[in-house]
């Protein structure tokens, strides 16, 4: 069965576009709340300021970051990938840039969910006075409709 | 420089209990909060038996167990989650791994590491990928 592309040129002409740029913090408070979170303990972390800090902080910093609204082209969607990269260690009271940009949209057929679209967005935390990259984060959401011809019933 | 890890290393599995305390501090913490992950009643209505462990804490999992096996001597460069079927809440899962490469790049030795996330039955929910830079001796 022919179907048209789920991905419209309205859709498609927001990849590479940005959010607003924003400052964000490493701060005290978000590093023992990261590390309660992803560790389950405070236990060995160094909290001068200036000491490098574990790069899960991220989780809390991306949160502060204004997204690129994309409208959503199925009525459902599943987080299908995620990444943290880092150029070097975040470190305690510095203060970053970050802005969010979208990377890619595609389209996909076939599969468990039929015919979906995955929807890549991008955050960027760089230096304030050189603009360096610090840090990105990933986020890879697929939307899909199991109504839609192709798909299981049996989706997550 | 004599590497902490030989390639085709196993590490040891580390446990994460993904209670529903976990979860909400997580969802604080991001400040994200679908309902999904801490509702039971919200979970059912998506067809799951139960709230979901967010994938976002399971890609901060694989990050702690990674610096858990690096125990001071490196750094994280990258870690990276595909996501392939969901956790429920208060079901424990380990995040278990395998060094694939050992190599040098920029003067630092590096490894690239080909991780899982597996639940109680042993099954992948998640198949992962970390870079870890190591400090000079």
């Amino acid at each position: 069965m022919s179907e048209g592309s789920l991905v419209s040129d309205e859709l498609r002409s927001l990849i590479g576009s940005t959010g607003p740029e924003v400052a964000v913090e490493v701060t005290r408070a978000v590093v023992l709340r990261a590390a309660d979170v992803f560790r389950g303990s405070r236990a060995g972390l160094t909290l001068e300021p200036g000491s490098e800090v574990p790069g899960f902080v991220l989780a809390a910093l991306e949160g502060d970051v204004p997204r690129v609204q994309v409208p959503e082209p199925l009525p459902r969607s599943l987080l299908v990938a995620n990444e943290w990269r880092f150029e070097r260690p975040l470190r305690l009271g510095e203060e970053l840039r970050a802005r969010s940009r979208v990377a890619d949209i595609r389209e996909r057929l076939g599969g468990r969910f039929g015919h979906s679209v995955y929807v890549q967005t991008e955050v960027e935390f760089r230096e304030p006075a050189s603009g360096a990259l610090v840090a990105a984060s990933s986020i890879t959401l697929m939307y899909y409709d199991l109504e839609r011809p192709g798909a299981e019933e049996d989706g997550e | 420089m004599t590497p902490i890890w030989r390639e085709g290393d196993e590490l040891p599995p580390v446990r994460f209990e993904p209670s529903l305390e976990r979860v909400v501090r997580y969802c604080g913490l991001s400040w994200n909060f679908p309902p999904f992950f801490y509702d039971a009643e919200a979970a059912r209505a998506h067809g799951m038996p139960g709230p979901l462990v967010p994938g976002p804490l399971k890609l901060g999992f694989l990050y702690a167990a990674v610096e858990q096996w690096l125990a001071g001597r490196g750094w994280v460069r990258q870690v990276r989650a595909a996501h392939r079927r969901p956790d429920l809440v208060g079901t424990p899962i380990a995040v278990v791994g395998r060094v694939g490469r050992v190599y040098e790049e920029g003067g630092r030795q590096r490894a690239d590491l080909e991780l899982a996330v597996v639940n109680d039955r042993g099954e992948p929910s998640v198949r992962g990928f970390a870079v870890v830079e190591f400090f000079a001796p």
